[in-house]
């Protein structure tokens, strides 16, 4: 059957109609907190940036490059520290402290990736996660460096004055336009690794490294490289977490569960591909934030303030959103393994191939099985 | 002396049940090529039925493995013939991930139906001990020892002289060859995962008496699961018993020699060595 | 005729098993040499030496005058020196473009050079027309005839074809074989490791036997078939030549 479908991979090249949608959108979104200060709003969309960033960053080391890391937390949490310590302790104002986390981060990837690019297949995961936890275990063990399982507290941000304006870090609107505006910036990433020679390279390792490096690709480098560019983003992710937050620990920074679930955002949306990080973030942030703020739906005017079914969740299921995470995943591996992106295009697929059908008459084309 | 003497015996005690989660381990990957990113929660599975069945009835950890045991298998083998089966031949990132969901489901659904409080299981000796040789000998942790050698002889006498356990050996030496021998392979992976799952449950329940119990405990084994089987070889049994001696070891004396919140991380660092410098481990078949 | 490879007393040893053993021979510009030998014999060991796969227990491996035993299989490629695999390896979630273009990135970074000189190589293979479906979806045929394009794209001097034609039917082989003979008009240098005998003898210039990772014979076709050690080692001991 497969032979029959062209490739469902969007042309590749620049397209200007779909430059404009995109910006329409940015434009679109950025408009949001003009229209509506409600927090748990504005909430929901700063992390639904949050995870499209760590999702997009992933998904050029792991969907593009094919090296299933799950132990992204590293960065993440390498990011988160840095950054916090740098500010709470040293007052290092947060612009540079991520530059410095950033840097920390890839620093660590060069190191990880030395290591663990050696391994394969699932050894490779395995030593992903070990060196999660080995680094989580390290950062409770050694308090005068972390604060250990205390954490570290935001007391303050300070402002951000430039000459022609000052950004004051009170409530969440700040943080909306930061998020976005990371996210912009690794979709951005993801679209010029797409879309010049490192794509075709990192994906020619995916699909067969041995074959590729037969072709003239270093697999080690370009591995080495995609991961510095995954942990950069994802460290700039979690410093951005941090400091909304204003608490990092090292479960929340390191914890499995981070590494976890930027896999799924990639796995559910549809791996390999621009949007599916995208449609993968809003769907378990939706899931994950409705079950633990049901509110949300109250402030969005979806339902009544005394609607049974928020009092439902608040009351059974708030904590269950990992469970269903994990129903999404088995249903997604089992019966879609391209994500929700993949289900999308193969019905758009089906639906153009009837359409042709029915223009022209019955007569296959060449390699019909 | 005694300190290093005291420590290395914990480690033994504490080893043998990682051994016992690693020969679980083991037998499915070396039957079925799939990596079980779910064990440790099947641990905890059966340490919440043991628990259960404690607190419900009053049974002893120990006599209730009768059910703990056969109760997991079956799970297992539902669980095998459910998901498992359908992507025994796809590729293993995919099924490193449909049993990291399993996982997940496993663990938060016991936790929306137990919550997150951590549950004790306090037998009579849970914290009892005796004097061996000047050594303090915790006695649950003996008793859980002396089981696990009970079951890993049986495990061997069952895989070496039974016409089923040497079917499973067969398959798991050349899955293609045993086919046209007239083995069911199929069968023979429903048993294999039931097996491996009761294992990790028998695990569960002879760690019931002396750790906490709670829906996330079963994470940290699940790696710990790995370092076991990597170290030992993947596929081969004795390698897992032996590696599971030797982490419990490498951990208690890390306790002590390094730092009580280091032990794991010493684990975890060996992990790495062996992946990089001796990935067959001791006894290992290589991966095909 | 100038030597463009250059083979000298290659050995391979996987722990106690010497899977190459001694392998001399000489590849001249232009030729095609068919290297032939029993199942088992070290050819596609050889290949993998070669190619810098992994690297020769023994010997040296000259291309255009030069070491090239020790490098690795990206910088090869870049001398000039391409192959193809027994068992075919398509990137099969990409397109069958997007693969060639893969082999053609090996020599520019601009992707719509790369896209035309994938086309090209499409039309010689004559799989254009099927440029925009997934690679993993081919029948087996036309995945060996891709995996020749994307070889080709990477514009080598000298191309290792193992067992291209392994599991073709007639027509497809046929195709091959007017291939392979049409790239060495072209002025490609070419090492042909095939069972099909009667294939084999039409392309190569000269032959080199192995067995047992040893080279047995050496020299042009009718020469060799008709050697008694040749014969031997492929029909056992019991033949009376």
């Amino acid at each position: 059957m497969r032979a029959l479908l062209p490739t469902l991979r969007a042309p590749r090249g620049f397209s200007a109609p779909a430059f404009l949608a995109y910006l329409a959108v940015i434009a679109l979104v950025a408009l949001v907190p003009q229209l509506s200060r409600k927090p748990l709003i504005l909430h929901m969309w700063i992390m639904v940036f949050l995870a499209i960033a760590q999702g997009s960053a992933w998904n050029v080391v792991g969907g593009y490059a094919g090296q299933y890391s799950v132990g992204h937390a590293a960065y993440f949490g390498m990011g988160a520290y840095i950054t916090m310590l740098l500010l709470e302790l040293h007052q290092v104002a947060p612009w540079y402290g991520i530059a410095v986390a950033v840097a920390g981060s890839v620093l660590l990837s060069v190191i990880i990736g030395s290591i663990t690019f050696r391994l394969r297949g699932p050894y490779f995961v395995l030593a992903s996660i070990a060196m999660a936890e080995i680094i989580r275990l390290a950062a409770l063990h050694f308090k005068d460096l972390t604060r250990g399982a205390e954490g570290i507290l935001l007391s303050s941000i300070p402002p951000l004055e430039t000459r022609w304006f000052t950004v004051r870090f009170l409530g969440k609107v700040p943080f909306f336009y930061a998020t976005l505006g990371l996210a912009v910036i690794v979709i951005s990433v993801n679209w010029l690794v797409q879309h010049t020679k490192l794509g075709y390279t990192f994906q020619a390792i995916r699909e067969d490294q041995d074959a590729a490096h037969s072709l003239g690709i270093n697999p080690t480098l370009h591995k080495n490289l995609a991961l510095m560019i995954s942990a950069a983003f994802t460290a700039s992710a979690g410093g951005l977490f941090a400091l909304y937050v204003r608490f990092v620990d090292p479960n929340i920074a390191f914890g499995i569960d981070v590494s976890v679930q930027m896999v799924l955002i990639c796995i559910i949306g549809g791996i390999g591909t621009i949007l599916g990080p995208v449609v993968g973030s809003v769907v378990l942030v939706l899931l994950s934030e409705t079950l633990r703020n049901p509110k949300w739906l109250v402030q969005a005017g979806l339902l009544g303030d005394e609607s049974p079914t928020v009092a439902f969740i608040e009351g059974r299921l708030s904590n269950a959103h990992v469970l269903f995470y994990g129903v999404l995943v088995v249903l997604v591996v089992l019966f879609a393994p391209d994500g929700f992106l993949g289900l999308l295009r193969t019905a758009v697929a089906r639906v153009k191939r009837r359409l042709a059908a029915r223009r022209s008459p019955p007569g296959q084309p060449a390699g019909a099985a | 002396m005694t300190v290093f003497l005291q420590s290395l015996l914990s480690g033994i005690l504490v080893g043998g049940v990682y051994a016992l989660i690693g020969i679980g381990l083991t037998i499915i990957f070396g039957v079925m090529r799939v990596i079980n990113f779910a064990h440790g929660d099947l641990l905890m599975l059966g340490m919440y039925v043991t628990w259960g069945l404690f607190t419900l009835f009053g049974i002893d950890p120990y006599l209730s493995l009768l059910v703990t045991a056969p109760v997991l298998f079956l799970w297992g083998a539902l669980l095998q013939k459910v998901f498992i089966n359908r992507v025994l031949n796809a590729l293993p990132q995919n099924q490193i991930l449909l049993t990291i969901g399993l996982g997940l489901v496993m663990s938060n659904g016991v936790m929306l139906g137990f919550t997150s409080d951590y549950r004790i299981l306090t037998t009579t000796y849970s914290s009892s001990s005796f004097q061996l040789f000047g050594l303090s000998v915790s006695q649950p942790l003996l008793y859980s020892f002396l089981v696990t050698v009970a079951i890993t002889a049986a495990l061997f006498w069952f895989l070496q002289t039974t016409d089923t356990g040497q079917a499973i050996r067969a398959t798991a030496q050349d899955r293609d060859a045993a086919q046209l021998m007239g083995i069911n392979v199929k069968r023979m992976s429903v048993l294999a995962f039931g097996l491996g799952t009761a294992l990790a449950g028998t695990a569960g329940a002879l760690l019931a008496p002396t750790y906490y119990i709670f829906p996330q405990v079963g994470g940290p084994f699940t790696l710990k699961a790995f370092v076991v089987v990597v170290l030992g070889g993947m596929g081969s049994i004795v390698g897992a018993t032996l590696g599971g001696i030797l982490i419990g070891v490498t951990e208690s004396l890390s306790a002590v020699y390094v730092a009580s919140g280091l032990k794991e991380l010493v684990v975890y660092v060996l992990f790495l060595l062996i992946l990089l410098f001796r990935p067959s481990g001791l006894l290992g078949k290589s991966r095909t | 005729m100038p030597a463009i490879l250059e083979i000298k007393h290659v050995s391979k040893h996987f722990g106690g098993l010497a899977a190459n053993s001694d392998v001399s021979f000489d590849v001249g510009l232009g030729e095609i040499v068919g290297l032939i030998g029993p199942n088992g014999a070290g050819k596609t060991t050889l290949f993998n030496c070669i190619t810098g796969y992994y690297p020769p227990t023994k010997g040296d491996v000259l291309f255009k005058g030069s070491r090239i035993n020790g490098l690795q299989p990206d910088a090869v490629c870049r001398l000039g020196m391409v192959r193809t695999w027994q068992k075919v390896r398509p990137l099969a979630k990409m397109s069958v473009i997007d693969n060639v273009m893969v082999g053609a990135l090996a020599r520019t970074h601009s992707l719509q050079v790369a896209r035309r000189v994938a086309h090209e190589k499409l039309e010689v293979v004559r799989l254009d027309h099927k440029a925009a479906f997934l690679a993993g979806g081919l029948p087996i045929g036309e995945r060996k005839k891709l995996e020749v394009a994307r070889a080709l794209a990477t514009r080598p001097e000298m191309l290792l074809l193992d067992e291209v034609m392994g599991g073709l039917n007639q027509a497809e082989s046929e195709e091959i074989i007017l291939l392979i003979l049409e790239l060495k008009k072209l002025g490609l240098t070419q090492v042909v490791i095939e069972h099909d005998m009667k294939a084999i003898m039409r392309l190569s210039d000269r032959l080199v036997v192995l067995n047992s990772g040893e080279k047995l014979a050496e020299g042009p076709p009718r020469e060799v078939a008709t050697n008694k050690d040749v014969i031997t080692a492929y029909l056992g001991e019991a033949v009376d030549a």
